[in-house]
């Protein structure tokens, strides 16, 4: 595995030049170009801020306001959505040119990532200003927010290269898998609060790792509040000992798993 | 430089088949070298036994009609592959450029500069090599004047010299080209062999030319091998005895169409 990694550093500037090619494609062609990063998450708050206001939904009591519990919520819960979406298509959307060309594939996985980052680092200078602007102040352990999202970075990789395979050579799990993510964003508590009276759907909320995952980044960023740490380092721990081995079994297959992939 | 023994390689032919085993061999057993040797329903040989040594100089021409497993081999040779039965040699640090598909990985929407950085750090270029090799990218490719329009708006012809010239740059010890000159005038495809003459005259240097277009091997290879049927059939020093063996072994089993073509490359042969 320690290759591995020397060859993703040898190849650096191929990860730099993917990263570009990931994050700029879709605004090449728009003349807004980059905007777009910025009206999407004000589309959201006022989407939420509209339905709050009209009494579709009641979210139960949060500490603060709804829509920034629900905007930064939403924007944690995504960012492992997008890291598991596209590092699990990596191998079907890239296939093609990881068989045209000779080169260590998995730049392609920290390129996608890294991207990702990249656009919920951007997201989130916009969240963090709407916050502000709710006269929400950040809690003062807010600065170790961005160090709180590791496991759920490693917990959405370790999902989506143990499913990029899938995605080849076993198709119905894997499509029962991201349908599966739909019911698993209703079962974590994003658009609503953690405490719900129906006592099933409580225990279901008790034991999902994003719960701990996704809520303790929420509450270190603005109320600072603690209660979620017991639950957060259980996971985090278990993603510690997943990803290396999910990525070793990833590294040693990748290349037979291609060889299976039809639309080359 | 390189050396290939005993090289085997399966596939199979029916989507759920294929589906299946990945699934067993992946996630139940991984197969060993004997379980390998075995086809399983639906599977068949793409490379069955290939043994064959390129040395430095060489300019290897591989003929073989669809199917033959050219490619395959090719794949195996630039590490895409995963070698399952036999070996292959390669010399130490031995750096391989290969192209399939000339344009593959380039992106439209960004201009040929962007795509020179894109397109060299594939091929494992740093940023440095790239821009020490500008220059010669750039009158190689023959299309300065458009350098910063975006690559989608290239013809197929201009597209194949920039990668063609990108690829060049690398200045590898292996080359492996698989029907990659396709497309490009006969000036930028006379052009590209002159290149491969003169980049298999330097030291520890060799090229694998993939085609089963005779008229193109004639013009470049100084040795010939043929594959039939997963099967390496002919290795040859003598040209002219792998066009022949080829013409006549591979016309048996061409279509119609094929068969047309291959008697129109026959003609053109015999006039150069």
């Amino acid at each position: 595995m320690l290759s591995s990694f020397q060859k993703v550093y040898n190849y650096r500037f191929l990860i730099l030049q993917l990263i570009r090619v990931f994050a700029l494609s879709p605004y090449k062609k728009s003349f807004l170009g980059g905007l777009w990063l910025i009206f999407f998450p004000i589309i959201t708050v006022i989407i939420w801020i509209f339905l709050k206001g009209a009494g579709i939904v009641d979210p139960g009591d949060t500490e603060v306001p709804y829509p920034v519990y629900v905007l930064l919520s939403t924007s944690i819960w995504g960012l492992f959505l997008q890291l598991y979406k596209t590092v699990s298509q990596s191998i079907t959307n890239g296939g093609r040119m990881m068989m045209m060309n000779s080169f260590p594939h998995e730049t392609i996985v920290a390129s996608l990532t890294i991207t990702q980052l990249i656009n919920f680092a951007i997201l989130m200078i916009i969240n963090i200003s709407v916050i502000l602007l709710f006269g929400v102040r950040l809690s003062w352990l807010s600065f170790l927010f961005p160090l709180t999202l590791i496991p759920l970075i490693l917990f959405g990789m370790t999902i989506g290269l143990f499913v990029a395979m899938l995605r080849v050579i076993a198709l119905d799990l894997c499509q029962a898998i991201d349908e599966g993510m739909k019911i698993v964003m209703y079962l974590t508590p994003i658009v609503y609060a953690p405490k719900i009276e129906i006592s099933w759907l409580q225990s279901i909320i008790n034991y999902n790792p994003l719960t701990y995952l996704i809520g303790f980044s929420r509450d270190i960023l603005v109320t600072g509040d603690l209660s979620l740490m017991k639950g957060y380092f259980i996971c985090f721990a278990g993603t510690l000992v997943l990803f290396p081995l999910v990525l070793r079994f990833y590294l040693k297959n990748e290349s037979k798993i291609l060889e299976r992939l039809i639309n080359n | 430089m390189i050396e290939v023994q005993g090289l085997y390689k399966k596939f199979c032919a029916d989507i759920k088949y294929n589906m299946l085993y990945g699934i067993k061999d992946t996630f139940l057993k991984a197969p060993t070298q004997e379980s390998y040797m075995r086809l399983r329903p639906k599977e068949f040989w793409a490379l069955h036994d290939i043994n064959f040594t390129v040395r430095s100089g060489d300019i290897m021409g591989i003929l073989g009609t669809n199917g033959s497993g050219k490619t395959t081999l090719m794949r195996l040779i630039a590490g895409i592959y995963e070698t399952n039965v036999g070996s292959i040699h390669l010399i130490d640090n031995c750096r391989i450029t290969p192209i399939f598909a000339l344009k593959s990985g380039m992106s439209p929407v960004f201009t040929g500069m962007e795509n020179i950085y894109i397109k060299g750090s594939m091929l494992g270029m740093s940023k440095a090599e790239i821009e020490e090799k500008m220059d010669f990218i750039l009158s190689f490719s023959e299309i300065e004047d458009f350098i910063h329009m975006p690559f989608g708006n290239y013809s197929s012809g201009m597209g194949a010299r920039l990668a063609y010239a990108i690829a060049a740059a690398t200045d590898p010890d292996l080359f492996i080209i698989d029907e990659a000159l396709a497309v490009g005038d006969d000036h930028f495809r006379n052009k590209c062999f002159e290149h491969l003459r003169d980049f298999a005259r330097g030291k520890n240097k060799c090229v694998l030319f993939v085609s089963n277009n005779i008229d193109k091997v004639s013009k470049v290879a100084n040795r010939v091998l043929v594959l039939d049927k997963a099967r390496l059939a002919l290795d040859t020093l003598d040209i002219q005895e792998g066009f022949d063996y080829y013409l006549n072994k591979g016309y048996e089993s061409l279509d119609d169409f094929s068969k047309q073509e291959v008697l129109l490359q026959k003609k053109n042969v015999k006039k150069s």
